[in-house]
């Protein structure tokens, strides 16, 4: 499915990111991916570069290295995300400007670069990992879910931006699925949320792919700026 | 070659390249009083975010070190860099140079 296509994956090394990672060598991609921390995979089309992506200068400097090696990305994923979970009032303001510097910042940092090589191929899909959070906004998720949906509109604003050189920006708003991120939050919080949405489940691995894989298709060149929610959320 | 004639070479070419894809009603002539920026601005806002882009790059790669035209010296001067051909080759030159 994705024979010749590169594709960028932020925090490739755990989660969803590395659920995405290996669905897309599964599917013939060559894969970069970024993440805090040293990851090694052993397939040999997958890359790793150790990067914090709140960093602009840390990004710049990655993508230098990219554009020598790979000359263009095809695909970037935007999954990368911090989360810290608690009352507004006893949140640590680290955590809050930790979400702020990685989710929003880190994806416009990201971001940036990437379409700078899409641009030169005339071709390109941003996908963004969205959160049912943006929608449902939880309790203690005040600072995350705000950042969610700041990914969300910041991409949709791209997507203007990007559209003549035939870039798309859109965001797959997940549910919850078995990740370290949802295993940070308490089951008794996570639970009741589940229970409420159209389809009360939590979301499997092929649910998001199925979705990720629309908007990466060559045949999503018309579909930009939008947002699918997972599990019947709108 | 002297430094101004390498660099307005690069942006007479990426001008050009940029021009390519352009549908043949939007076309401009290119050449050192090509207005870039402004009332007179023959290419639109994108555009000319495309040709900095370019330029950056091609630039950086040219002079092996790096060259960011968008910078806040860029940003506040009184007359904008980016008016015209002219103006933007004196400007990389300057950041050349300095």
């Amino acid at each position: 499915m994705y024979t010749g296509k590169h594709v960028l994956i932020t925090g490739s090394s755990k989660g969803i990111g590395l659920l995405l990672l290996n669905h897309f060598l599964a599917n013939s991609a060559k894969v970069i991916g970024f993440s805090r921390n040293d990851f090694v995979h052993q397939s040999a089309d997958y890359e790793h570069f150790k990067v914090d992506i709140g960093d602009a200068k840390q990004v710049s400097a990655v993508f230098k290295q990219i554009a020598k090696k790979y000359g263009h990305i095809d695909i970037l994923i935007n999954n990368a995300a911090v989360l810290t979970s608690q009352y507004a009032m006893i949140m640590p303001a680290g955590n809050a400007e930790k979400m702020v510097q990685t989710n929003i910042l880190g994806t416009f940092n990201v971001t940036r670069e990437a379409v700078k090589l899409m641009r030169k191929n005339a071709y390109g899909r941003v996908i963004n990992i969205g959160s049912m959070a943006e929608k449902l906004e939880p309790i203690g998720d005040s600072v995350y879910a705000a950042s969610k949906s700041a990914m969300r509109t910041m991409i949709n604003s791209m997507a203007k931006e990007l559209a003549s050189f035939h870039i798309t920006c859109n965001t797959v708003g997940i549910t919850a699925i078995e990740t370290d991120m949802l295993n940070q939050l308490p089951r008794e919080k996570v639970d009741p949320i589940i229970k409420q949405l159209t389809i009360p489940r939590y979301a499997a691995p092929a649910d998001i792919f199925n979705a990720v894989d629309f908007f990466a298709s060559a045949d999503s060149s018309y579909i930009t700026a939008q947002t699918i929610y997972l599990g019947g959320i709108n | 070659m002297t430094v101004h004639e390498e660099v307005e070479q690069i942006i007479l070419n990426a001008l050009n390249t940029l021009n390519e894809g352009f549908n043949d009603a939007d076309k401009i002539t290119v050449s050192t009083d090509t207005y870039l920026f402004g009332k007179k601005a023959q290419i639109d806002s994108l555009s000319l975010v495309s040709l900095i882009v370019e330029l950056e790059e091609q630039l950086s790669e040219k002079f092996n070190r790096e060259i960011v035209l968008t910078d806040d010296r860029a940003m506040t001067r009184e007359k904008s860099p980016f008016y015209n051909v002219q103006s933007l080759k004196d400007y990389v030159v300057e950041l050349l140079t300095a």
